[in-house]
């Protein structure tokens, strides 16, 4: 038997247009190459040397990337979701499994910048686990899609948005750090920029999506939510303890947990959107990604106001010199 | 005359008698650097995220012109007038200073983190006719004032002379997100419209009648400084102190301060002698590029300093270079271009010294001074033998030995108090001729510190005489201290002593007996954080039952510290 909220909801018609406009794409996109511009103004070549000498974090980082985040989603998947009917999870898990499968998003340099971690590390972290997507995103996905979906079709897997998104990513980091490189003073304002207007737009697009979307949040099921919290905030959690575990520095442990929770939304998003245009449940595949998208900010937020104490705690008191 | 072992072991090059200087004054010794190097950048302001704004030595010195001329033209200050500055390092720290000495006034720098009542009393003290003080601490100068003969403040800002863009987002940070721009309630100058007044008012006849009698013996500088009695006085630095101790410790530096190639941080605040002098003189003379750090706390706010230029050399203390070598971005990529460290104001840690030069692969060499020698009277030789734990040698021109308490000169190897003569060696403390009298002594100065000398006339300083604690080279005189918790109600009688510390040199700790109800720790130290600066206030306080005292009844300090030695090595042994 479907309770009968479920069949109101499997009735309801869940617009793409509606959770995602073109307009919130395009600005998502601007978003990121201001904050990628404004973190490469921070950013030295020497930053990326020293990240490379110290590799653990990198390691780590892959490992929880596409080991601890693609389980993750797929246990709450399994846990959750898969408790409501089929016609709904379905559709909704492949959103959620292509969430934990995507790289680590460009906002995770943002939170580290913010709670005061190591930056270049994050950075690199993200670039990395980008580069690696090409390869491990497909692989991953096709893992979990056939114990998922046994009877669905597979999916294509866009290895050029990928790609585009890498490179995206790049250039704007590349521009700002040579920009910094002639002029301090240009990259310092540029830093500060960023950060700010890559809050600006961050509070922005949620101050406008909630209430749009007000209808489909109170119809979405509880199983939803956890789903879409659980694995920004369980991701964050797990990432932080391993990396503890193996005696990272603390500052360093809370920029891989920072890195790893916090997924590449805006990549999902246009993934599912390039990929499943004419899918009919394209709405439903939408959503986790979108409320993922929505929760993480908050979820992260408060992750970096904590962080952010204990990095500054940990930061060298010196008494006044002379 | 006394016997100098350390002749043989000046770097090549160094004359041990150093001739007569050919500048009458600091302002000839400031023009003739500013005419070499004219088209150099002279200063670069570096704030903590990289911004930055820079002085040219011919800006430098034809705005410092200006600022002379507003204080005599415009002001009407006369020769010998002294004027407070209290502010950072920045850019318009070096245009004040070298405009107050070319306008034959009197510098008087003055710790930006003195509480009310210290300004009031080093002001009054100094009779200082007019303030330069950084917009920032301004607040504190309504309750100042009234108690001082100031007539003039001018207000600096620390974004001054940055590009435009630049010094408004600064503005911008400082008034919304930091908001440590309080509105100045006392009527006050702008330093910009100051300099445009002077500039107008300003010949070149004029100029040169400023200095007209200033010469190697005219006050320069009231350097303040509790000396060995702790009560704060004025060092008189002359012109010609200031000269010689520049010219002294470059030639010790020798081949390694190379003119018009060093680009050298200062982060170590330049009211203070030693950055005053080794930093502001000594690399405007020989055409450095000082690289400017208002504030080095946190440690990192000096990454970008260390990523932007391509810094030679670092002068700094103890608690410095050990921050920075705890900093893993700066033991990753140690400056590449790093020439040589000094180290001043508080002993180097010998574990300091060979880890720095492990890290960097450049020398790190340890002098000593006191604001009364404006302030180097000894520095190991560059390049030459140094020797770790000790002060190193006299600089040249210099005479230091140690004397038992009649005054008679000890033997190589014996303890006795560090007395020097020199050129650096000040006029005598402002207004205080008892106390000149107790420290200058046939033109001797007594240092109030405890030394010997090996055979190749290096000297160790073993303890120091008096009971002052040196917190991270600030000075910190117990009276100053116990008379403040002694007002906290509940305290029946308290010592202040030093105890060892691994970050600071030495840390405050309060011994404290109580009636009841007694006070609490934290109550004694906020109460000290709020009448005296920060580095003042204990950092702990020990309740105990009686206090060690002389018969009498002068506490017995020594005694202190020896209990609390004698504990912690039980505690050790435990």
């Amino acid at each position: 038997m479907i309770p009968a909220p479920l069949i109101t909801l499997m009735q309801t018609e869940v617009s793409p247009q509606d959770v995602v406009t073109p307009f919130e794409q395009n600005l998502m996109v601007g978003l990121v190459f201001v904050i990628m511009f404004g973190l490469g103004a921070g950013l030295t070549p020497r930053d990326f040397r020293l990240a490379i000498r110290r590799p653990w974090g990198l390691i780590i980082g892959w490992v929880t990337q596409f080991g601890i985040m693609p389980l993750l989603a797929f246990l709450l998947v399994i846990g959750f979701l898969y408790q409501l009917p089929r016609e709904y999870a379905a559709p909704v898990a492949l959103g959620a499994l292509l969430m934990g499968s995507v790289p680590a998003g460009t906002t995770s340099n943002i939170f580290t910048y913010f709670s005061k971690g190591n930056l270049a590390l994050s950075v690199i972290m993200t670039t990395n686990s980008t580069l690696w997507a090409i390869l491990m995103t497909p692989i991953v996905l096709v893992l979990y899609g056939r114990v998922l979906f046994p009877d669905e079709n597979e999916f294509q897997i866009p290895i050029f948005n990928i790609v585009v998104t890498l490179v995206l990513l790049l250039l704007p980091v590349i521009g700002g750090m040579i920009i910094r490189r002639y002029s301090a003073n240009i990259g310092a304002v540029m830093e500060l920029l960023g950060g700010f207007f890559g809050l600006f737009f961050i509070v922005f697009l949620m101050a406008t999506w909630v209430p749009r979307n007000w209808v489909l949040l109170s119809d979405t099921p509880w199983q939803t939510y956890v789903v879409a919290i659980g694995l920004g905030l369980f991701g964050i959690f797990i990432a932080y303890l391993l990396a503890r575990a193996i005696r990272l520095h603390p500052m360093n442990a809370r920029t891989v947990a920072l890195e790893t929770g916090i997924q590449n939304g805006p990549l999902a998003l246009a993934i599912v959107l390039l990929t499943f245009e004419d899918h009919p449940d394209l709405g439903l595949i939408l959503i986790i990604p979108a409320l993922y998208s929505l929760f993480i900010v908050i979820v992260a937020t408060l992750v970096t106001f904590w962080f952010r104490r204990a990095n500054v705690a940990e930061e060298q008191k010196i008494p006044n010199l002379l | 005359m006394t016997t100098r072992p350390w002749l043989s072991h000046y770097s090549s090059g160094v004359d041990p008698d150093l001739a007569p200087p050919a500048f009458a004054h600091l302002p000839a010794l400031v023009k003739a650097s500013s005419a070499e190097y004219a088209k150099t950048i002279a200063f670069t302001q570096c704030m903590p995220n990289g911004m930055n704004g820079s002085l040219t030595y011919a800006q430098v010195d034809e705005l410092s012109d200006d600022f002379a001329a507003y204080l005599r033209e415009v002001v009407g200050l006369a020769q010998g007038d002294r004027v407070a500055v209290q502010m950072p390092n920045c850019l318009s720290y070096p245009i004040v200073a070298f405009g107050i000495m070319k306008a034959g006034c009197v510098l008087v720098n003055t710790n930006p983190l003195y509480t009310a009542p210290e300004m009031a009393y080093q002001f009054a003290d100094s009779g200082a006719k007019a303030l330069v003080v950084v917009d920032m601490f301004a607040n504190r100068l309504p309750d100042v004032l009234a108690k001082t003969s100031i007539e003039t403040v001018i207000a600096v800002k620390i974004s001054e002379f940055f590009p435009p863009v630049i010094a408004g987002v600064i503005r911008l940070v400082q008034k919304l997100w930091t908001r440590s721009l309080p509105k100045i309630t006392v009527e006050h100058e702008a330093f910009r419209k100051v300099l445009a007044q002077g500039r107008a008012a300003k010949s070149a006849n004029a100029a040169e009648g400023y200095l007209i009698g200033v010469g190697h013996d005219t006050v320069a500088a009231l350097q303040y400084t509790g000396g060995t009695t702790g009560v704060s006085k004025g060092a008189m630095l002359s012109h010609g102190n200031l000269v010689f101790n520049t010219l002294q410790m470059i030639s010790m530096c020798g081949v390694y301060m190379r003119p018009g190639k060093e680009i050298v941080v200062t982060a170590l605040p330049l009211y203070h002698i030693f950055a005053f002098t080794v930093n502001l003189l000594g690399f405007y003379h020989i055409g450095a590029r000082n690289i400017l750090v208002p504030t080095p706390r946190p440690p990192s706010n000096l990454k970008r300093v260390l990523e932007n230029y391509k810094v030679t050399w670092l002068s700094g203390v103890n608690t410095l270079f050990n921050a920075l070598l705890n900093e893993r971005w700066f033991t990753d990529s140690p400056p590449k271009h790093l020439v040589a460290s000094a180290a001043g104001g508080m002993a180097l840690h010998e574990s300091v010294a060979s880890r720095w030069r492990e890290v960097t692969g450049t020398p790190i060499v340890e002098g000593y001074g006191l604001t009364e020698s404006s302030p180097v009277l000894t520095f190991n030789p560059l390049g030459g033998m140094g020797k770790d734990g000790t002060i190193g040698i006299p600089v040249p021109s210099t005479e230091v030995r140690c004397v038992d308490d009649s005054g008679a000169t000890l033997p190589v190897g014996e303890a006795g108090e560090l007395v020097a003569r020199g050129p650096q060696v000040m006029l005598g403390y402002w207004q205080r001729e008892d106390e000149t009298a107790e420290t200058l002594k046939d033109g001797w100065l007594h240092t109030g510190d405890i030394a010997q000398m090996d055979s190749d006339g290096y000297f160790t300083i073993v303890d120091r005489k008096k009971d002052m604690i040196l917190v991270s080279g600030f000075n910190v005189y117990p009276n100053e201290v116990e008379e403040q918790i002694g007002a906290v109600a509940g305290v029946l009688e308290v010592g202040v002593i030093g105890v060892p510390d691994e970050r600071t040199g030495e840390k405050v700790r309060a011994f404290v007996v109580a009636s009841t109800p007694p006070p609490t720790e934290a109550s004694i130290i906020a109460y000290c954080k709020e009448h005296l600066a920060a580095y003042k206030a204990p950092q702990s306080v020990t309740f105990v039952e009686d206090i060690p005292k002389s018969p009498i009844g002068k506490i017995l300090r020594r005694e202190l510290r020896a209990q609390v030695l004698a504990d912690s090595t039980t505690k050790g042994q435990a």
